[in-house]
């Protein structure tokens, strides 16, 4: 099977070839963004990662044999037109709670009333956290991308990757930990923009 | 089960794309691909936000091929003719019509007023409500300069019953508030240049050419080819910016589409009135196209539900957009290319 790289510089030439993938990346790139923004809107997004990616198949750093990325990368820049959508989807999963939850996983929170805060404090917290923090928190978890891929997507160092997803794991461990009510509130505005420079 | 563990676990159970979206996605990158700019602007018949699943919209697959589809319009007849008099009537004026002339330094700014259903979920309560939105896009003379949106947050509507209500104020208040984005080329949140807007001039000038391609484009993708036909000309009217020959292709491709009656007389969309002009789709909903037949301007587009769908009755208006479209000097001053979240992502 040919690697990304081998079909994104074949379609330099034959662009046809393009479309393999498509039919090897669209499937993830939709289930990312169905769970940030819905499935409807998912749709959406799918399609056009694939359009601006085919765009910009140029840009492509050929030494990637991984395209995931670079995909998620325009998807996670594609969301961003969505995010009242977005922030209404967090403020539902703080009101759906568990109900978001599979059952194995309600098993292993103890009960449905431990699984039910917890799914609301930590859906508080996501709904709070600043956007670049989130899209590193939920391109580790998510998109299942490692910190070298989750780099190549924001297109940030490293480093970056790890000082936001240490924060943003914090923030989400304070807020989950007993004895915190869930902050149903709205976003009370940005936190101090000179904490969110990394 | 530490934080990150949970955080996996959530939302785990998304539904995979739909065999309709993968295909839609697919041929949208082959059109790309043969230099056919797709639209990538669909309707949206409401969205579940808490649960996160499309409504079921009941949404049939038409099995037609492609060779089958190239005759229909041809054979399957036209519009009632009274219908059908309207919109010549309206191409007649659209192509007497010039266009404002958008001269150097100035921008075609398109303003629009959408409404549309939103379904609510959470783990004791669903209810739907309709919300309506603003936003005024600013296109520069030369395209490939500052496009500038200027995107409104959404109202509450309509509710339907206690349940609705209290959901839509739950969930509809918005943080973010008015949002300014700018971007060259119309490339807001990394989209392509002008993304939506630039397969209005390789469409076909004749009608009956133009409804054939409608048809071949949106084969197996709706719930009958005239149904898509008369979505994919709503859809393309709605974004403000078809030059007045396309306008009037449109109108005219629409008056050949079986089906298509006058709706009502005197329609009003955003304070202005028109004649409705539109088609039911049996057991789903009927879209109706807004115009003013002696200036063959359009004014909107609607959506009434013929059957009506949990506590929204049949009847309703689940959906319109008007648009008004007029030449200015200058656009709003600042914004970014991915709007709100620039400063913090």
């Amino acid at each position: 099977m040919s690697s990304d790289n081998e079909i994104i510089r074949r379609s330099r030439d034959n662009p046809a070839t393009f479309s393999e993938l498509y039919d090897r990346h669209a499937a993830i790139i939709h289930r990312y963004a169905a769970r940030r923004v819905g499935e409807h809107a998912a749709d959406d997004i799918m399609s056009e990662t694939f359009l601006v990616a085919f765009e910009r198949r140029a840009d492509f750093d050929d030494s990637r044999d991984d395209a995931r990325p670079w995909l998620y990368g325009i998807a996670t820049t594609l969301l961003k037109k969505h995010a009242r959508l977005e922030a209404r989807a967090w403020k539902g999963l703080i009101a759906a709670g568990a109900a978001e939850l599979d059952h194995d996983a309600i098993d292993a929170l103890g009960s449905r009333v431990d699984a039910e805060l917890a799914v609301k404090k930590l859906a508080s917290a996501l709904k709070r956290m600043p956007t670049r923090d989130r899209d590193t928190l939920l391109l580790y978890a998510w998109g299942d991308l490692d910190y070298e891929g989750v780099a190549q997507a924001l297109d940030v160092p490293i480093g970056t990757v790890r000082s936001r997803l240490n924060r943003a794991r914090l923030t989400l461990r304070a807020s989950t930990s007993r004895g915190q009510a869930p902050d149903k509130e709205v976003d009370h505005g940005r936190t101090d923009p000179a904490s969110q420079g990394a | 089960m530490d934080e990150l563990t949970l955080l996996r676990k959530v939302r785990n159970d998304v539904a995979d794309p739909t065999t309709e979206a993968l295909t839609a996605g697919r041929a949208a990158l082959f059109n790309t691909i043969n230099g056919v700019e797709p639209v990538r602007r669909t309707r949206r018949r409401g969205v579940k936000i808490a649960g996160l699943s499309a409504l079921g919209a009941g949404v049939l697959t038409v099995a037609l091929v492609a060779t089958n589809m190239a005759g229909l319009a041809d054979w399957r007849g036209g519009a009632d003719p009274a219908a059908a008099d309207a919109l010549h009537s309206a191409a007649l004026a659209a192509i007497e019509t010039s266009d404002p002339v958008v001269g150097p330094g100035q921008y075609l700014q398109v303003s629009t007023t959408m409404m549309g259903a939103t379904a609510l979920q959470t783990d004791v309560a669903r209810a739907n409500y309709l919300y309506v939105a603003k936003d005024e896009l600013f296109i520069p003379s030369d395209r490939d300069e500052d496009w500038v949106w200027n995107r409104h947050p959404s109202e509450i509507y309509k509710t339907f019953g206690p349940t609705s209500a209290a959901l839509a104020e739950e969930f509809n208040e918005d943080d973010l508030g008015d949002e300014l984005l700018r971007a060259p080329a119309g490339r807001f949140y990394g989209e392509r240049a002008a993304g939506g807007y630039g397969d209005l001039e390789d469409l076909p000038r004749d009608p009956a050419d133009l409804l054939r391609h409608i048809y071949l484009e949106t084969a197996g993708k709706s719930n009958s080819p005239e149904d898509a036909a008369i979505v994919f000309i709503a859809d393309r009217l709605r974004t403000g910016v078809v030059p007045a020959d396309i306008r009037a292709t449109l109108y005219n491709a629409a008056a050949m589409i079986p089906g298509v009656t006058i709706t009502e007389n005197q329609a009003t969309l955003d304070g202005r009135t028109g004649v409705a002009i539109g088609r039911d789709q049996p057991n789903v909903d009927r879209q109706e196209l807004i115009i003013d037949p002696e200036t063959g301007m359009f004014i909107g587009e609607r959506r009434v539900t013929l059957t009506g769908y949990e506590e929204i009755p049949a009847g309703t208006v689940i959906g319109w957009s008007a648009v008004t479209t007029t030449v200015v000097d200058s656009a709003p001053e600042g914004g970014t290319v991915n709007g709100k979240s620039e400063g913090n992502g």
